[in-house]
């Protein structure tokens, strides 16, 4: 940034080299943090967990509870077949979750802003639902096109629709987490700009900036809620994917 | 307890037992701890107005991108621009109401919308 005073809302997404590898690979921002989320959840769960004591402490609690909320939510939208994909949402929830946080840290680059990267977790969630569908059902699985009840001379026109709104999931289940964090940290940022901005006006600048300042303590909180929320949504869904796999007919 | 109306209250009214009073009492405080728990549990259960913005939104418009995209491919490869855009674009909004009736299923399911008769007459929101 060649203006330090200038506010450029953009700017926190900016993918740059940290650690250059050689052969044009380089370890980016944004790849350092996701190998952080992944330290910080492996760290927390193993060692909060080492003792396993029947009576938890507060730290191991934490583990019980993240834990029991996901396998409640799996054995919910999935049934106790979809218990064999427990690790998968779970892995899947914690990474966004902490992911999400992460970003909320100032200073620190969230990875779930850019659109391939949440792309690239929705696309393992329909492979994934694709692979086991067919490994399970056979061909059967392919009756998730075909609504049960539905006469023979409708179906050409239901079948295609059926197919994009499947084909739709990983994209609206991608834009979602990606678009929530995205608009988030730009709203945060403009109006905190909003602060700076008013802030060298003077008095009545200092007056003015009250309202910004207000509003960004206000979407920080927001921001919060959002970032648990959509790693809580992300969870969701790919379990009812996965219930689709596992009883392919509507 | 310690308020202090409590004892001249169990002085005055003789006829009335202590035990009694206080098993009214228990039941008046469970009564009203179990409307507050209500409460306080629909917007946990509920995701939130946003989130469901979000997620309707989101399903609608994603399955007209995908629509929209096969069609384009398939015009690429056909060299029939840009008829199966076109129709394919139809289709995937059709996928996108689909999508759309089916999430709210969902949600409807997970949070049963009030009954008329359960709602709470609201001034606020017919004004």
């Amino acid at each position: 940034m060649a203006d330090p005073n200038k506010v450029d809302p953009i700017h926190q997404f900016l993918i740059t080299d940290v650690v250059p590898l050689g052969g044009g690979f380089s370890l980016t921002n944004s790849a350092l943090f996701m190998v952080l989320t992944v330290a910080v959840i492996g760290l927390y769960l193993i060692l909060s967990t080492q003792k396993r004591s029947l009576v938890p402490n507060r730290v191991q609690l934490v583990s019980e509870m993240l834990y029991e909320f996901v396998a409640n939510m799996v054995s919910s939208s999935a049934g106790k077949a979809g218990m064999k994909f427990f690790p998968f949402v779970f892995s899947l929830f914690m990474f966004v979750l902490v992911a999400n946080m992460f970003g909320m840290v100032p200073f620190f680059f969230a990875a779930t802003s850019h659109i391939i990267i949440t792309f690239a977790l929705a696309l393992l969630v329909f492979i994934v639902v694709i692979v086991y569908g067919f490994y399970k059902n056979g061909l059967k699985f392919l009756k998730l096109f075909v609504p049960s009840g539905v006469p023979g001379y409708v179906l050409p026109i239901v079948v295609p629709i059926e197919f994009v709104s499947f084909l739709s999931r990983p994209i609206s289940l991608s834009v979602r987490l990606f678009a929530n964090i995205l608009a988030g940290h730009i709203t945060l940022k403009v109006f905190a700009g909003f602060v700076v901005t008013l802030g060298g006006l003077g008095f009545l600048g200092w007056l003015g900036a009250l309202l910004p300042l207000v509003m960004t303590i206000a979407l920080t909180a927001l921001e919060f809620l959002v970032a648990a929320l959509q790693a809580y949504v992300f969870a969701v869904l790919t379990s009812m994917y996965i219930n689709d796999a596992i009883h392919p007919s509507h | 307890m310690t308020d202090p109306q409590e004892p001249k209250r169990s002085q005055t009214g003789a006829t009335t037992s202590l035990t009694s009073d206080l098993e009214a009492r228990i039941a008046r405080a469970n009564r009203e701890r179990e409307v507050a728990e209500q409460a306080s549990l629909v917007p946990a259960k509920d995701m939130s107005g946003w989130n469901r913005g979000m997620r309707l939104g989101s399903e609608f418009v994603a399955a007209i991108l995908v629509g929209a995209g096969i069609g384009y491919l398939l015009d690429l490869w056909l060299h029939t621009s840009p008829w199966l855009m076109l129709v394919m674009l139809m289709v995937g909004f059709a996928a996108g109401v689909l999508n759309v009736v089916r999430s709210a299923n969902e949600m409807n399911k997970a949070v049963p919308p009030p009954t008329a008769a359960q709602r709470v007459p609201d001034d606020e929101e017919d004004e």
